[in-house]
């Protein structure tokens, strides 16, 4: 709202000269004590007040501004030796190496000199690295600097080691009394190692010419050199290190402070055993253990360097690991703030309200606020609000008035209230509660996509939990087992309004990923549609209506009167889940319900799975997960893609409810009995499995007698194994199919014969076909056998030496002592088979979590190295340093969420729209790709995994920070 | 040695002594035999079978001079396919293809191409088809991308995102051959760090001409991309008081892979520990040490032991399949692309390894690109994700955009970025900062992660446009 927003243009980063440090330092810090027996910062010592304030009690001594006010001032210390920085021992090694040892130039040639400028210059122009050019210098350098001799001066050259972090040690070559260069009987120089000191790399660091230094990668325009090693070391404030006081009065330290009260204690040593003559190791030592502590304070987790520790043993935290990592200044405080006007809470749901609302209780709306400016529409409201005052609902909880250009936060409270009001005027801003309407964004971790965070409308609600629609709980992954989620409360109008026009949730209907729509109905809302559409449902017409009343069709927008005449009949379930269509809707698919006959009767389909829409009525098929599921919702597909998001909303708020009055009429239950199969039928399954059985016994008698042909590539054994995984897999499945066949939903058509009391209305069946929740796969295992588990991909091998379990011969290679589970789990499972399926199930929890790690990891490089791509105007996309990476987004430039199934536009409707009703004979409906499958291989899949966790063999390599 | 040799080594090669006896009045070595071929053996008066049974037994070389003749019939093949490399466009193609230039707007070739597939054939006038176009082009533009959108972050989270739901440990038999490839999370997870060497290189192989056809001639080929080692062909046993190592062929399991005596001695003499020291009699292979110590006598059993006799480099496994067309294909495990191109009755076209480096070498940054999104699709599809291809092309085309294959991560794209902040946000912070400022570096704040750091809007999407709305004074 106020003018401009971007400020900063750009920043420059650059070393700091010892000149430039001594001049913002405000204070020379030469006393290693903080505070006085009274608690005053002591002068010139650590907590010095030039230095800046935490107390607000106390003044700055240099800028006058209280505590929490000053942000504080550097001091400085003067180093009585120069000491190296950490962060740069290895630059000083690479740039010595590369220097001569008496002159200082760069060992390179003028012409070589030259031309590396120009090219660097070229680079840091186009705003490109230097690195890899400087890294050509060193190496062209190191090379000369072995063999050649400086072609400046002519003189010979030492060569540079690095004992790292920071000790440079010079390679001097040794010389007898006549000068003449002593070697080794094979002919190499003899050489001895020489320990430079700081001052010594400083002043050969010193040598270097500016324009030396350039082509070595220090800007001579920001950095020389010299500055890397350090004479005089800026404090910092003490805002930057504030101490705390412990509840018993005790003052404790930060870390910070710690290292610089031992730099500064072995620098008044260093100084004093100067002044006084001490003898050379003396000073030596003293000076390494300055170096030692100067290194720790820029970074304690150096390589070859003891980390420096608290008194508790605690390593210290110093500058670099402030910064690092993901608890460190950048990731933590930088890229991530923490907010205000946020808020968290448990979830629950609640189906009565809209998939763009969110329940939100009203001990949260109390405390969150939204600024509102004071105008002439609502100052009534206003003005009532803060009558409430901040306990009751919708209140106010501060006023902020600007009175002689000055900001004035007033808190609403019980004795100002009237004084508030009366002098209330328009621009004022009111600090109102939240309440109905509001927009707020609403966010659940992990934020994997950004369907993690979605802008909902407010519904202010009793008790504590956010509440909120069952058709979002997909795109946020959510369930109702304790999860929390987080709201934030827009604070200004600019992001309110871009909230509303993006963040939606009705405009997030749609998957990026795929296409598709990813909010859409879920569990009952599938079965309840289906028990409701499927053939020869039937209501009373006042049940009819009531329920039309219960799902808000009545006086409903996108319904049209004229379906809600009196028919003077029972309604059919298929009649009243037409009011939800549009009326120009025209469609037909085969539902999830389809048992993918190998001729597909079309609209005489015995099990009612194709799906007929004409004109917005649903003349033949059930409703079912591929109508409106989320992944798959075929009729919720086109709605948002022809009739926009809102319509889209709309449907699946009504169809929901009336999927929910649906199942209410009919009634749906579940439970073991779902899954009981006749006597014979299970007889017939047993006689299978141990068919099965004993035909891996007969395997493993061919093995064992040797005469078992191993399959090209493979051992005798791998093939044994293989081929019992294979019978054991298909019996578990000949099991399974035996089983399904028992299991049907209810009588499918009025000829349809069955005798098993169970099967008249099984709900069990009803919710696994029609993508409801679970899978055929679940109910066979229920009913008929569990199967093989799998351990790293394979039968169970681990246990005993040679077996599983003692109940096992050793070398026992059957189906049974593998792991293998004939029972199901309604018949129970043996202790033997219980374990072997715990074994398996623990993998699969292992497996989670190891997972969650790599693929987050994995997530954060792909965002990294993504997130600055955008679509320019011209369709390329570009890169921040305005690369083109693609010339046209995707090859064709389409929005993946508004392709149609991955293709650009839907041939049948370009053909329809043009050609009308020529068009029948060229459009392709049956091979119509439109949203197939989507997702609903991979909920399959998922259900299948989770179920079955065959997981395989193991990759340990791991790679995190 | 002379003609006794070649009759032993006849008959050690399963040739009837009635025939070697035949053979040997014309011929002298077994060179000589599989030159002549089987016309020349019947000029001898053998018939068509016995020679050709000869020819066979006679290994290797035979299947030489039959792939020559498969590489020429190859060479002309390989002509066409190069030469048709571009899409012909259809009359109804074409005809669209002008119309559109005539209206003036641009469609996707993809979509000319299936409006005119279903013109063809039907009966449409001119004017319909201008108005399809121009439909069409409608309801591209309503679906094209908003300029600004941050396709980039789109695309990492549709990446990432279904990553949570695959499953680590998942490996996949190839097809029937019962090669183990990496699949699922892992394998995703080396995509996009653009390993040098997949953890389960493999490379499928169609073969083409006799090769696809014939099942013989599809394993003498898989034999020529199969390492041999010496042990799949012969038992080696250790003379320790003679201090040598002899090596027994197995007459049978040469002829199955094709090697001959020759071959494998010229093979042992190759091998640098053991040059010199090779002898020979007719059924055995004698490796005598130069030095009467053990150490050097291990070092050449580890030497002889390890010998490849035959194959390419890395492939240490290939396995004969039929593809859906029933064309006989070689799945292996490991990888040599460069190798197997070289190789007769290999359809170099069609051969792809999982190694994208190894394409990337090979065939160039554009087909890398390729192999990207084909290998990430895959990985996709057979965990049963849906993932929009152009969310992958995306990446691919990143990683591969300066003409090398870069990984996503702190040595790849993001240890690049020309945003000091934006590293240093990343990973590897310090030193991120300290060279900075060494060298001077600016930072410009354009990208994403350098503009939240500091507190600004991100130049994406809505951050992306600078409007500023100053209303008229006294319009109010």
């Amino acid at each position: 709202m106020k003018g401009i927003i971007k400020k900063i243009d750009r920043i420059n980063f650059g070393l700091m000269s010892p000149e430039q440090i001594r001049e913002m330092s405000v204070v020379k810090i030469e006393r290693p004590d903080t505070y006085d027996e009274d608690g005053y910062p002591i002068e010139s010592g650590l907590m010095d007040s030039r230095l800046g304030v935490i107390d607000p009690s106390l003044k700055c001594r240099t800028c006058g501004e209280k505590g929490g006010e000053c942000q504080g001032h550097f001091g400085m210390i003067e180093l009585a030796r120069p000491v190296i920085h950490v962060g740069f021992g290895d630059d000083i090694h690479k740039i010595l190496r590369s220097t001569c040892t008496e002159c200082g130039r760069v060992l390179l040639d003028d012409d070589e000199i030259e031309e590396f400028t120009e090219k660097m210059e070229e680079l840091q122009e186009a705003g490109e690295s230097v690195e890899d050019l400087v890294k050509d210098v060193y190496k062209i350098c190191k090379d000369k600097k072995t063999k050649e001799v400086c072609p400046h001066c002519g003189a010979e050259q030492e060569d540079i080691k690095i004992v790292k972090p920071i000790d440079i040690i010079e390679v001097r070559k040794q010389y007898d009394e006549n000068g003449e260069l002593m070697t080794e009987e094979d002919g190499t120089p003899l050489t001895e190692d020489y320990d430079l000191t700081a001052s010594e790399v400083r002043e050969k660091l010193q040598r270097i010419p500016d324009e030396d230094a350039y082509v070595l990668g220090v800007n001579p325009e920001v950095a020389r050199p010299e500055w890397m090693v350090l004479t005089v070391l800026p404090v910092p404030p003490v805002t930057v290190r504030p101490s705390i006081t412990l509840d018993t009065g005790e003052r404790s330290e930060d870390d910070l402070t710690h290292k610089l009260v031992d730099i500064l204690r072995i620098n008044q040593r260093l100084i004093e055993n100067m002044d006084a003559g001490a003898p050379q190791l003396i000073v030596e030592d003293l000076w390494k253990l300055l170096q030692y502590h100067v290194t720790t304070y820029f970074d304690n987790e150096a390589s070859g360097v003891p980390p420096a520790r608290h008194r508790s043993g605690r390593p210290l935290k110093t500058l670099a690991q402030r910064l690092k990592g993901k608890e460190g200044r950048f990731r933590s405080n930088l890229s991530g703030k923490r907010v205000n006007f946020s808020a968290r809470t448990v979830i629950s749901p609640d189906p009565n309200i809209s998939i763009n609302e969110v329940g939100v209780p009203e001990m949260i709306a109390k405390e969150v606020t939204v600024p509102t400016y004071v105008n002439e529409w609502n100052i009534e409201e206003l003005k009532e609000a803060i009558l409430n005052g901040p306990n009751v609902h919708p209140g106010a909880n501060y006023v902020k008035k600007t009175i002689n250009g000055k900001e004035m936060k007033v808190r609403v409270l019980d004795d100002n209230r009237e004084l508030v009001v009366e002098n209330l005027e328009y621009g004022d801003v009111v600090m109102r509660h939240l309440k109905d309407g509001d927009i707020v964004l609403f966010n659940r971790q992990p934020s994997l996509h950004r369907m993690s965070m979605m802008a909902h409308e407010v519904r202010v609600l009793p008790y504590k939990t956010f509440r909120l629609n069952l058709c979002v709980c997909p795109p946020y992954n959510a369930d109702f087992d304790g999860d929390e989620m987080n709201m934030h409360v827009f604070q200004t109008d600019e992001s309110r309004a871009e909230a509303k026009s993006l963040m939606r949730v009705q405009e997030h209907i749609l998957s990026p990923r795929f296409g598709g729509p990813i909010i859409g109905a879920i569990h009952d809302h599938i079965s309840g549609a289906y028990l409701l559409t499927r053939d020869g449902f039937t209501v009373r017409e006042d049940d009819a209506f009531q329920m039309i009343r219960k799902s808000h069709l009545l006086n409903n927008e996108y319904v049209d009167k004229k379906h809600l005449k009196r028919k003077n009949r029972d309604w059919t379930g298929k009649e009243l889940f037409s009011l939800l269509l549009p009326d120009d809707l025209n469609m037909n698919y085969k539902a999830e319900i389809c048992r993918k006959c190998e001729t597909c009767l079309k609209e005489d389909c015995q099990y009612d799975a194709f799906v007929v829409i004409k004109d917005g009525q649903l003349t033949h098929g059930a409703i079912d997960e591929a109508a409106y599921g989320s992944f798959s919702g075929k009729i919720l597909d086109t709605i948002v893609k022809e009739y926009g998001p809102s319509r889209a909303k709309e449907f699946l708020d009504r169809s929901t409810d009336l999927a929910i009055c649906g199942i209410m009429k009919t009634g749906i239950t579940t439970g073991t009995n779902d899954e009981e199969i006749p006597e014979e039928a299970i007889e017939v399954i047993d006689a299978h499995l141990d068919k099965a059985e004993q035909e891996v016994d007969k395997l493993i008698a061919t093995y064992e007698e040797g005469l078992l042909q191993p399959l090209p590539g493979r051992s005798a054994e791998e093939t044994l194994e293989m081929r019992i995984v294979q019978v054991l897999g298909e019996a578990r499945d000949t099991a399974g199919e035996i089983a399904e066949g028992y299991l049907t939903m209810g009588k499918q058509s009025q000829d349809d014969s069955y005798d098993y009391v169970m099967a008249v209305e099984n709900h069990s069946v009803v919710m696994a076909r029609t993508g409801a929740r679970a899978s055929m796969l679940n109910l066979t295992q229920i009913t008929a056998c569990v199967g093989q588990q799998a351990v790293r991909g394979g039968r169970i091998e681990r246990g005993y030496i040679n077996r599983t379990l003692p109940h096992f011969k050793k070398g026992e290679l059957g189906a049974k002592a593998k792991g293998f589970v004939h029972s199901s789990y309604k018949s129970g499972l043996d202790p033997i088979e219980f374990f072997f399926h715990a074994m398996g199930g623990r993998e699969g929890l292992v497996d989670t979590a190891v997972r969650t790690s790599r693929s987050g990891y994995m997530q954060r490089r792909l965002v990294s190295a993504l997130e600055d791509l955008k679509l320019t105007a011209d369709g390329s996309i570009r890169n921040t340093a305005d690369t083109i990476i693609q010339f046209r987004y995707g090859e064709d430039g389409t929005d993946p969420t508004r392709s149609v199934g991955g293709k650009v536009i839907d041939m049948d409707d370009l053909f329809t729209e043009v050609l009308g009703d020529d068009a029948d004979a060229l459009l392709r409906l049956d091979s119509r790709d439109v949203g197939e499958d989507y997702g609903s291989r991979e909920k399959d899949e998922m259900e299948y995994f989770e179920e079955e966790n065959s997981d395989y063999e193991s990759e340990t390599e791991y790679e995190s920070e | 040695m002379a003609k006794k040799d070649t009759f032993n080594a006849l008959v050690t090669r399963g040739v009837e002594t009635s025939v070697a006896d035949e053979l040997l009045t014309k011929f002298s070595t077994l060179k000589s035999i599989s030159e002549a071929g089987v016309e020349g053996l019947m000029e001898i008066g053998l018939s068509e079978e016995v020679a050709n049974d000869v020819i066979t037994k006679v290994g290797k070389r035979a299947s030489r001079s039959t792939a020559k003749k498969k590489a020429e019939e190859v060479e002309v093949v390989h002509m066409e396919i190069v030469s048709n490399k571009h899409h012909e466009y259809s009359d109804e193609e074409k005809k669209l293809l002008a119309m559109e230039e005539e209206l003036g707007i641009k469609l996707p070739l993809k979509v000319i191409v299936d409006i005119a597939s279903r013109l063809e054939g039907a009966d449409i006038s001119d004017e319909k088809c201008r108005e399809l176009l121009t439909v069409a082009d409608r309801m591209y533009q309503s679906h094209r991308m908003d300029p600004h959108e941050s396709a980039g972050v789109m695309a990492a989270h549709s990446l990432g995102e279904p990553g949570t739901q695959m499953n680590m440990r998942t490996f996949h038999f190839s097809g029937v051959a019962n090669i183990l490839t990496t699949q699922g999370l892992p394998r995703l997870i080396e995509i996009v760090d653009a390993r040098r060497i997949p953890s389960t290189p493999s490379m499928d192989i169609p073969l083409k001409g006799l090769a696809a056809e014939d099942e013989k001639v599809a394993r003498l080929v898989s034999y020529e991309i199969e390492t041999t080692s010496l042990l799949n062909i012969a038992t080696v046993e250790t003379d320790i008081t003679n201090m040598r190592m002899i090596i027994h062929p197995d007459q049978r399991k040469m002829d199955e892979r094709g090697v001959t005596m020759a071959d494998i001695i010229e093979r042992l003499n190759k091998v640098k520990a053991l040059r010199g020291l090779v002898s020979s009699d007719d059924f055995e292979i004698t490796v005598t040490s130069d030095e009467p110590s053990f150490k050097k006598l291990q070092v050449i059993s580890d030497a002889v032991k390890n010998a490849k006799i035959k194959g390419i480099d890395g492939i240490s496994r290939a396995v004969l399949t039929k593809d859906r067309d029933d064309r006989w294909k070689i799945i292996t495990e490991g990888s040599n692309l460069k190798e197997v191109l070289k190789v007769d009755g290999v359809n170099n076209e069609k051969t792809m390894t999982n190694s994208i480096l190894e394409v990337a070498d090979v065939l160039g940054i554009e087909a890398a690109r390729n192999a990207i999104i084909r290998e990430a699709f895959g990985t996709l599809s057979e965990a049963g994700l849906n993932v929009d291809i152009r969310h992958i092309m995306l990446v691919a085309d990143l990683m591969t955009n300066d003409g090398y294959v870069k990984a996503i991560g702190r040595h790849g794209i993001s240890g690049r970025k020309s945003s000091v902040l934006a590293r240093a946000a990343f990973e590897i912070t310090a030193p991120h900062l300290l060279h900075a400022a060494m060298n001077g570096e600016v930072d410009h704040l354009e990208g994403v992660a350098e503009n939240i750091i500091v507190g600004q809007p991100v130049t994406l999407g809505t951050g992306a446009v600078n409007l500023i709305y100053t209303p008229k004074k006294g319009d109010e």
